[in-house]
């Protein structure tokens, strides 16, 4: 009984196929779609490169460089994003004397899509980050940080939804708890919400209501915390929390040497990324779709 | 027939629905921006007007070294670190004087607030933003002797060099300690002016003994201020690792 049940549903796909190839030619082509993100984090208003004597980093980062790596990216895949998981205030004189300018104008030239906030860049208060938004060409995203009775209203929304060669991307972000590391004469009135709690109500507004193909998750939460491992991190996030792809995360200044991969609560597997601090490293993340008839339950390969 | 008709085109319809974009493979990797990469010109020519604005006061040379100091050269305290904390005393004490005829007793910073070590030789007013590159300002808490006693024991347990200044006498025992601030023994009873940042003192660190102080003065000084004011009256400066802290 079994077996000829399965003889006659084979059947029924295999005519379903041969016609289905014969009068809709369009399903035919399945063309493969290919996003690249690209991500900095931490950039810390590293805008000239380390100086050649520099103990560590001798030579290395400069916005500069970045642009032309960027531009190379770009032209090897017109599809790429280019994001940012927070602190792009406060590190060099260029901040001090400044506020951010130059960081903003930039960041608008390399042509950043989307970035989250961090708590340094609150450092010139609310009000200084506010004063630099004209600068900023892109858009800011934070899901736990509540600016409603801010000036940054309105300013900052919680998800952002990107259309790139027919693959919607749900990008969201999330800001680490502010008392205790940034006055509370700088962030005013900003109201700091569970990012766990956020996290779940946010993934399933995107991938169900909003149906994305791809969630990407902005943090400036910390990679991880070894002292204190049950702290919100990027790695816990990842594991307690479903329909994330990506966490580009930021604040702890982690130079991963390669994207760390996690299971989710599903036990699915998705992939934790920081490129440590001062525009040293970008982050590189390259997904590739294929068109199928129906989706199937194993996960893609990461090659990492 | 009929119905085989019927359900061919059923399945047909939602085959053509359930073509999906699938994510079938995600490669990743970071990639070192280093001197290989060429900068970008339009960049650098967007830079060029801030740059210069800035190099020039940026390397006005404030005072000179004798050797390079770091805040990793000692146990419990580091010569960067007492620099600091020195510094800061001596150019807030007189401000705070005059505003309230009292002392400051003592500064307490945090070791994870001094962003940069300084070189011999040269001293500029860019190594005193590499130093203190946040615009932290400076505040005097009037403690009551309990939360003092909490600072000491935060200090201790927390096992950084966090920076105190060189009215501190701090003796670890095997159990317990010996406090002497201003050649005076600690007394619980005393309330103590300790100079610290804004930051700290709202709660940044987990420094939570400055929380609700007894008074809070707020100097609207930079700490970087004090620091470019400090190394303009300096001419060479010979930091120490002392008897502020001692370890049995």
């Amino acid at each position: 009984m079994e077996r000829r049940n399965f003889i006659k549903q084979l059947g029924t796909a295999s005519t379903l196929s041969i016609l289905g190839g014969l009068t809709l030619p369009s399903f035919i082509g399945k063309k493969q779609r290919h996003i690249t993100i690209l991500h900095t984090n931490d950039t810390h208003s590293h805008i000239e490169a380390f100086g050649p004597n520099h103990p560590r980093n001798a030579n290395k980062g400069g916005v500069a460089k970045r642009a032309t790596l960027i531009e190379q990216i770009r032209k090897e895949n017109k599809n790429t994003l280019l994001l940012d998981a927070g602190d792009i205030f406060q590190g060099t004189p260029y901040f001090n004397y400044f506020g951010g300018e130059l960081e903003f104008k930039l960041m608008s030239m390399l042509k950043y899509d989307v970035a989250t906030i961090g708590n340094h860049d609150f450092d010139n208060s609310i009000e200084g980050l506010y004063k630099q938004l004209p600068n900023a060409k892109f858009d800011f995203v934070s899901a736990n940080y509540d600016f409603k009775n801010t000036v940054l209203d309105t300013h900052v929304k919680p998800y952002k939804i990107i259309i790139k060669d027919g693959i919607k991307i749900g990008i969201f972000g999330l800001g680490v708890e502010l008392a205790g590391l940034v006055s509370k004469k700088m962030y005013k009135e900003t109201d700091y919400l569970n990012p766990v709690e956020i996290t779940q109500d946010i993934t399933s507004t995107l991938k169900d209501e909003e149906k994305c193909d791809l969630i990407i998750c902005l943090s400036h939460l910390g990679y991880y915390y070894k002292n204190n491992p049950d702290k919100i991190s990027d790695l816990n996030l990842a594991k307690i929390t479903r329909n994330i792809d990506l966490i580009i995360g930021g604040h702890t200044h982690t130079f991963l040497p390669k994207p760390t991969i996690v299971k989710n609560v599903d036990g699915k597997n998705i992939l934790v990324n920081q490129v440590g601090a001062y525009g040293i490293n970008l982050g590189r993340i390259d997904f590739y779709f294929d068109e199928q008839n129906n989706k199937t339950a194993t996960g893609a390969t990461i090659l990492v | 027939m009929k119905l085989s008709y019927f359900l061919f085109c059923l399945l047909a319809l939602i085959s053509c629905k359930k073509t999906e974009k699938q994510l079938t493979k995600i490669t990743a990797k970071n990639i070192a921006i280093d001197s290989i990469i060429l900068p970008s010109s339009i960049i650098d020519s967007m830079v060029a007007p801030y740059k210069e604005k800035l190099s020039a006061d940026m390397q006005q040379v404030l005072c000179y070294s004798s050797k390079k100091i770091d805040k990793n050269d000692g146990d419990m305290q580091s010569s960067l670190g007492n620099l600091m904390a020195d510094m800061c005393f001596e150019m807030a004490n007189p401000i705070f004087k005059q505003k309230t005829n009292e002392s400051v007793d003592f500064v307490l910073l945090n070791y994870g607030g001094i962003r940069a070590s300084i070189p011999a030789g040269e001293i500029t007013k860019e190594h005193a933003f590499k130093l203190m590159p946040f615009e932290n300002e400076l505040v005097i808490a009037n403690l009551t002797g309990e939360k003092v006693s909490a600072l000491i024991d935060y200090f201790i347990q927390n096992k950084k060099a966090h920076p105190l200044s060189k009215n501190i006498e701090l003796r670890l025992l095997e159990k317990g300690y010996n406090l002497k601030i201003n050649g005076e023994v600690f007394n619980k009873n005393n309330t103590y002016n300790v100079l610290t940042s804004d930051y700290l003192q709202g709660g940044g660190d987990k420094m939570d003994f400055f929380k609700e102080p007894k008074k809070l003065i707020k100097l609207e000084y930079k700490i970087r201020d004090a620091i470019i004011d400090y190394l303009k009256k300096t001419d060479t400066f010979q930091p120490v690792i002392d008897n502020r802290v001692m370890i049995k």
